[in-house]
């Protein structure tokens, strides 16, 4: 598994609900371009590594990769073949909760072509509609 | 100094969120105007006409309200969850003499020594606080990068300004810096680095040669 927290407070956690819009985490803010998600979704450790990958890959040791997300929320599965009871799965993989607006990557120190094509790859590794922003100058 | 775009206003009456989204619906947004030791007033604006004005560098404009004329600037602007539209945004009214205190962007020019030897370009701030007249308001503020190698750092205080423009924020503070790219690590590599399973705070952990299994039991 490639990203999980080193230390939680709790070892499992209750699926919970995702409501509304990102209200953080939602511009670009270290790189010059990123990947916002447009919908509500978890994405999962593996998708986060294979996104990492595929922006690594395709950049070739140019410009730098910012992972904004990072997956805290434990999720639990029952074994196969298991009756049901005997009390809660154990945790199986680790997701980011995404909503919509949320930046997941972000590239910087490329130009814009190679940054949209990098991301256009990442895009296909995760779950969710995505779309390219630039970053905005703020007031 | 380029034309002053003239916004017409309407004021609004109504107020809190649910007006303010009919008034989205019909292509305005919610504004408010105040400085000057007057009295804030709420008013709507084309969502068009603001976008576009602030799209083409327009920082100070006129609004027309009940045929009065008077020049504001843009202090803050708020965009919806995506970053797409503008919600809603604060206008500081000022006066054509008056010295004011704003942010600008930065904008880097060049391609710096340092991208030709593996490194690239990180910008740590995008923008300046400056003390300028109303009047003198740059779009932006030209860094120029192409002198900075690898391992260079360019402050605020380093930055050439134009005539009659101060700079307010740090000189110390980090612009651009040129650092060389890491290699990305493998997928191998982190797995290596990060634990199997997470410690769980306040939870004893199994003494050597006994298995967390045993230790549940």
């Amino acid at each position: 598994m490639a990203m999980m927290p080193k230390r939680v407070k709790h070892r499992k956690s209750q699926r919970g609900k995702m409501k509304g819009n990102a209200s953080r985490t939602n511009f670009v803010a270290f790189g010059e371009y990123g990947l916002q998600s447009l919908e509500t979704s978890w994405v999962t450790a593996r998708n986060i590594e294979a996104g990492r990958v595929a922006a690594t890959h395709f950049l070739h040791r140019e410009g730098k990769v910012y992972i904004r997300i990072f997956p805290h929320k434990p999720v639990s599965s029952k074994p196969l073949e298991t009756r049901m009871g005997k009390g809660k799965g154990e945790p199986a993989f680790w997701v980011a909760r995404v909503k919509p607006g949320t930046v997941l990557f972000e590239i910087g120190g490329v130009e814009e072509n190679v940054a949209k094509q990098a991301l256009v790859r990442v895009a296909h590794k995760m779950p969710i509609r995505c779309r390219f922003v630039k970053r905005r100058h703020s007031l | 100094m380029e034309k002053t775009l003239l916004l017409e206003a309407k004021l609004r009456d109504d107020k809190g969120t649910k007006s303010a989204a009919k008034l989205r619906d019909q292509g305005r947004i919610p504004v408010v105007v105040y400085g000057h030791k007057k009295e804030p007033i709420s008013i709507s604006l084309n969502l068009h006409d603001v976008t576009e004005g602030l799209h083409h560098g327009h920082r100070v404009v006129d609004i027309e309200l009940d045929k009065k004329k008077q020049t504001v600037m843009f202090k803050a602007v708020q965009y919806d969850h995506l970053g797409k539209n503008i919600i809603h945004a604060d206008l500081i009214r000022v006066d054509a003499a008056e010295t004011i205190h704003v942010n600008v962007p930065i904008e880097l020019k060049g391609i710096a020594i340092g991208t030709h030897n593996s490194g690239i370009i990180e910008e740590h701030t995008d923008k300046l606080q400056i003390e300028c007249k109303v009047t003198d308001i740059p779009e932006t503020i030209v860094v120029l990068v192409a002198d900075i190698d690898v391992g260079d750092n360019l402050h605020a205080g380093d930055v050439e300004l134009p005539a009659g423009i101060k700079l307010l924020s740090d000189p110390n503070m980090l612009l651009v810096t040129c650092q060389l790219v890491a290699a990305a690590k493998t997928t191998e590599q982190l797995e290596e680095e990060v634990p199997t399973a997470p410690e769980v705070i306040g939870e004893a952990k199994p003494e050597e040669g006994e298995e967390a299994g045993e230790a549940k039991e």
